[in-house]
């Protein structure tokens, strides 16, 4: 620009002192260079006056002139532009014509372990709005007519700034391709409004696995913020209006489904519309995920829960309406199933959430159905804590192998004053810690919890407790894991600030309460599914996880597989191991006939503890954990039900289901309802 | 024979004149060999129809371009004006034209009559934010008067200025003749179309001087004009004192000042006629092939910006081509006046060549961003059959004088 500038102003330069120097001269002497005429002329009409003709001439000359002057300035400035700057204009037009469109890369799907598509994606037609649109009222309300929304709504969504302040509103996604006819053929009467082409979440098995996998929405202004602050090499740059997960698997491993955007080079006229295509760089989908749950099991574990929630809802505790059960493989930590109840449906979140739904997700009476229980659920572990505390008396000398104890259903270790019953009030008469386990005899662990409550180092206890894993998070890959509680002296001062010290000072009858897995103590079922792993495998406990490989979408298709990794191991003594599964087994076997009724129908040997977690004012939350074969122990499965009623009457049949479906023996036995009402 | 001329003229002869036959050009005004009739082809000037014919089918080769994606850009109705022009032209050919130097008064009613029918009601028209249209009742043809009264405006103003015959004496009369300009001038701006107005005044004070003005006189008038003009300019653009320029003319002047003020809003067609101009290169992208008129981003590509549509498409070689082709036309006109005997033809003819002089300077420099901003048809390329009869009938008056040069004595 700057140098056909000068060249325009040296063209203009040498046109005016050309000019100038016609202008000086003609003042001179010389008249025949004279523009102007002198004297008086006479007034004529015949031409015949020779000064007069020779003033027009040189004033004719002059127009000439300033003609050719017009051309050649005109000239001069077009050989600037065209020649010399041609080059730059040239890159304004094309930069005017090409616009560069993102494409969304599909968003990895997410797997069962054998292959089963548990969350697809499928096309889905979405009208979109410009923000303007919002100011013709006719405008939207023949879109809202058309589409079968109330036109406040289709106003709601077209001024949600959500996905942008600039970007095109989404009105309704999976309309019909009537509506996209009718849209298409009338374009004046929806001017701004257009129709995208967009991939959406699709899920074959409806609600299954629907904690594990999560759901997906639009990014939230914090993400973006936060995607945008990230520069590392790798991270992904998230656009306003990007599909991103929100919870579970789609959460979790959101860099793996997340896909790379393509861009479309387009050339469009001045109204934006498209002519032609130029380069594109092609998206790169999301990468495949491969759970480690199957499908089968999963769907078992989920009918299992649900119908026995249902069936203690209708019998014995009408607000009984939420549960978790977790399959999980002891050798390694994959998990098989993993439900929680109440569930939703991931569809609903498909393309926004409404409000309505959304409220009611969040509502008390929905029962906080986005809950993953199985980890997020924190409760009393109420007896199956026993064989912890069985390792934990051993281990610190509190007891041994042949230690024995009277079981009169009333203890008074800490006096008649602070007496406490046996839940079986009649007493178990003589028990040792494998017969304590196996009739799960409180009596034997008050006794316990005394002897640490008198010991030197009390909290040897808690340390145990925390050594196989409670009171820390498993790191099981999926987000929102509670930590649960193990209470100590510490905890309990710190806690109670509003009560008297004495009430602050820890007691004996707090060390017998966490001994029954009551009081204070706060486990999540992922916690005891890896406790109980441990228990089974002798001491060794895996991550839990639910991610079984990755599998690339593009190029080679590589895989990558999850490593199992080893959370903890808990080194006990031989004896101890075989005390607690002689107990455990005892418990399924021999406790109760009824209770051993739907295990002899296994041929596999099962070991298993009910717990019935004592809650106020509520029912209690029912425990049943149990892993199979007992001699080569395979699984683990765990099963709460919240405001049940006793363990063994209600998440057993949940335990007893999915093991079934783990080893292909269904469960024969009819549930009578007379058996929920059973004993511990 | 120039040595002949030269003694028989004796001081009448400029170095001009010297140096233009030195390359040829006969610029006698006495009955040279050139003037003479000699066959039928001699009766029309062929140095001003040439250039003429071969920018008409230049510009016909354009808007048949522009008709492929502008959907406004009529192609049969360009063909059209060209035939009602060619009509015309024809007709003002074979008309003596040195009949209408001795009805001024005619002239100038006729000028009012014209400017002042689109505000006939019944017959205004509005278009493009100007009342400067006339419709036509029953037949629904539309026509700018303004651009009938160019050639009337040139045809007055000469008839008026030939009666001084070179020598305007008195300011009283300089007076009257400016004036008489001031009448269609002020009629035009009340429509409102600068940029016509700008054009009468143009042609109509060349005339003036061309016939004979005191130099003082136009400089003073000049003086008088730019400070008038800043005056007007000033006082549009400070609040609080009276606007006279509308909005839009003190952006267009703003956006010429500095284009980079606001690309995308004033300036938007500015950058974008730049753009389509500087993008043509050297050989241009060729017919059909032109990205911003195609595309939509120069807008009016086949009215008022239809020279940034020929440079696109038509590249340097294309653009200069037209401006050789225009300075040829322009310049044989300026020759034929210097020839002819009569001092209303010299006038006419000057008049002529002022304004395509003008239009072509003030159209393409404001696709180049020498000139601001107006609504100014390039002539006979611009679409709109107004002007390209208008300027075809211009073209029939330099016809008409040189068809009628031998009777005058």
């Amino acid at each position: 620009m700057t140098l056909s500038n000068i060249i325009i102003a040296l063209i203009i330069i040498l046109l005016l002192s050309l000019v100038g120097l016609y202008v000086f001269y003609s003042r001179g002497d010389d008249e025949r260079l004279k523009l102007d005429i002198g004297g008086a002329a006479p007034r004529a009409s015949g031409g015949n006056d020779a000064s007069a003709e020779r003033g027009i001439r040189n004033r004719l000359l002059g127009l000439g002139f300033a003609a050719a002057s017009v051309i050649g300035v005109l000239v001069g400035r077009l050989w600037s532009m065209q020649l010399v700057s041609s080059e730059e204009y040239a890159k304004q037009a094309e930069q005017n014509r090409t616009r560069t469109i993102s494409i969304t890369a599909p968003r990895g799907r997410i797997l069962d372990r054998n292959g089963n598509e548990i969350v697809g994606n499928r096309p889905s037609l979405t009208v979109v709005s410009k923000p303007n649109v919002v100011q013709n009222e006719i405008e939207v309300k023949l879109l809202a007519n058309l589409i079968g929304m109330p036109a406040a709504a289709v106003r709601r969504k077209i001024q949600d700034q959500s996905e942008g302040a600039q970007s095109d509103r989404t009105v309704a996604q999976d309309v019909s391709r009537r509506v996209v006819a009718f849209i298409g053929e009338h374009p004046y009467l929806f001017e701004g409004v257009s129709v995208e082409e967009r991939t959406a979440r699709h899920y074959p098995f409806g609600k299954l696995a629907a904690h594990v996998v999560g759901y997906t929405g639009t990014v939230t202004r914090e993400q973006l913020e936060a995607s945008e602050e990230a520069n590392d090499e790798g991270t992904i740059v998230y656009q306003a209006g990007d599909t991103v997960g929100q919870a579970g698997v789609e959460y979790e491993y959101e860099d793996v489904l997340q896909g790379v955007r393509g861009e479309q080079g387009v050339h469009v006229d001045a109204n934006g519309a498209v002519s032609d295509y130029s380069t594109l760089v092609a998206p790169q989908s999301g990468s495949d995920v491969i759970l480690t749950i199957d499908a089968t099991i999963q769907r078992a574990a989920e009918e299992s829960l649900e119908r026995i929630i249902e069936m203690v809802r209708t019998t014995v505790s009408k607000n009984c309406c939420a549960g978790s059960v977790i399959a999980m493989d002891v050798t390694n930590g994959e998990i098989l199933a993993m439900a929680s109840a109440p569930s939703y449906s991931p569809n609903i979140f498909v393309g926004g959430i409404s409000n309505d739904d959304w409220d009611a997700l969040q509502s008390d009476e929905s029962a906080n159905p986005l809950m993953n229980r199985a980890i997020s659920g924190q409760y009393p572990s109420a007896s199956t804590i026993k064989p912890l505390s069985v390792y934990a008396a051993l281990d610190n000398g509190i007891a041994n192998g042949k230690s024995e104890y009277e079981c009169l259903g009333w203890w008074t270790g800490f006096g008649q004053a602070s007496g406490q019953y046996c839940w079986k009030q009649s007493g178990h008469g003589t028990m040792n810690l494998k017969s304590g386990i196996t009739y799960s005899c409180d009596v034997v662990f008050y006794e316990i919890g005394k002897g640490f409550f008198e010991s030197d180092e009390p909290e040897a206890f808690q340390e145990k407790l925390r050594e196989w894993g409670l009171g820390s998070s498993t790191g099981v890959d999926l987000p929102g894991e509670g930590v649960g509680r193990v209470p100590d002296a510490e905890w309990k001062w710190n806690y109670y600030t509003n009560a008297s010290d004495a009430d602050r000072m820890w007691k004996g009858g707090d060390f017998t309460n966490l001994a029954i897995g009551q009081g204070d103590l706060l486990v999540t079922p992922i916690q005891m599914a890896c406790a109980y792993a441990g228990i089974a495998m002798g001491g060794v406990q895996w991550r839990p996880h639910v991610l079984r490989s990755i599998r690339s979408r593009t190029g080679t298709g590589s895989v990558i597989d999850y490593e199992a990794q080893q959370l903890r191991e808990v080194v006990e003594d031989r004896a101890y191991q075989n005390i607690i599964r002689d107990g455990l087994e005892g418990a399924v076997y021999e406790e109760s006939e009824w209770i051993a009724l739907h295990f002899l129908n296994m041929k596999e040997r099962v070991a298993g503890k009910s717990g019935t977690g004592e809650q106020v004012g509520k029912n209690p939350t029912a425990w049943y954990i149990a892993f199979a074969p007992a001699d080569n122990p395979r699984y683990v499965v765990v099963s709460t039900i919240e405001e049940a009623t006793w363990g063994s009457g209600s998440a057993m049949y949940v335990t007893r289901d999915v093991l079934g479906a783990l080893f292909g023996e269904p469960d024969d036995v009819m549930v009578a309802i007379s058996d929920l009402q059973v004993a511990d | 024979m120039a040595t002949e001329q030269n003694i028989l003229e004796g001081d009448t002869r400029g170095f001009m004149d010297t140096f233009l036959e030195r390359f040829g050009f006969d610029v006698s005004n006495v009955g040279g060999k050139s003037l003479q009739r000699k066959g039928p082809l001699s009766e029309v000037y062929l140095m001003e129809l040439v250039p003429n014919l071969l920018i008409i089918i230049f510009g016909t080769l354009v808007m048949w371009s522009a008709s492929l994606t502008i959907a406004d850009a009529s192609f049969p109705r360009h063909i059209a004006g060209i035939a009602i022009g060619l009509v015309g032209a024809a007709l003002v050919w074979a008309y003596d034209y040195r009949v209408c130097a001795g009805m001024p008064t005619l002239l100038l009613v006729v000028d009012v009559v014209l400017m002042l029918l689109p505000s006939v009601p019944g017959l205004g028209y509005n278009a493009m934010g100007m009342t400067g249209w006339v419709q036509i009742p029953l037949i629904g043809l539309r026509f700018q008067p303004s651009e009938l009264a160019k050639p009337v405006t040139i045809l007055l103003m000469a008839s008026l200025t030939a009666e001084y015959n070179g020598n305007i004496e008195t300011l009283r009369d300089y007076l009257k003749l400016c004036g008489v300009l001031c009448v269609p001038f002020i009629l035009i701006l009340t429509q409102p179309d600068l940029g016509t107005g700008l054009i009468v005044m143009v042609l109509g004070g060349c005339i003036i001087v061309c016939g004979g003005a005191k130099r003082s006189w136009v400089l003073v008038t000049l003086g008088i004009i730019v400070v008038g003009s800043i005056v007007v300019v000033a006082s549009s653009m400070t609040e609080g004192l009276p606007s006279i320029l509308k909005q839009y003319q003190i952006n267009r002047l703003i956006v010429f000042v500095d284009p980079s003020v606001d690309p995308s809003g004033n300036g938007y067609n500015l950058q974008q006629a730049k753009i389509a101009v500087g993008s043509g290169g050297l050989l241009g992208k060729g017919i059909g092939n032109a990205t911003q008129a195609g595309g939509g981003f120069l807008p009016e590509a086949h009215t008022d910006f239809v020279f940034a549509l020929l440079a696109e498409e038509f590249g340097f070689l294309g653009s200069v081509a037209l401006l050789l082709l225009f300075g040829w036309m322009t310049i044989s006109v300026v020759l034929l006046a210097l020839r002819i005997e009569s001092v209303f033809g010299k006038l006419v003819l000057a008049g002529v060549a002022a304004m395509w002089s003008f239009q072509l300077l003030q159209n393409v420099g404001m696709c180049i961003g020498i000139m601001p901003i107006t609504g100014i048809p390039l002539p006979f390329v611009s679409f709109g059959s107004s002007s390209m009869i208008a300027q075809m009938i211009s073209a029939g008056l330099v016809q008409s004088v040189w068809h009628h040069r031998t009777k005058v004595g």
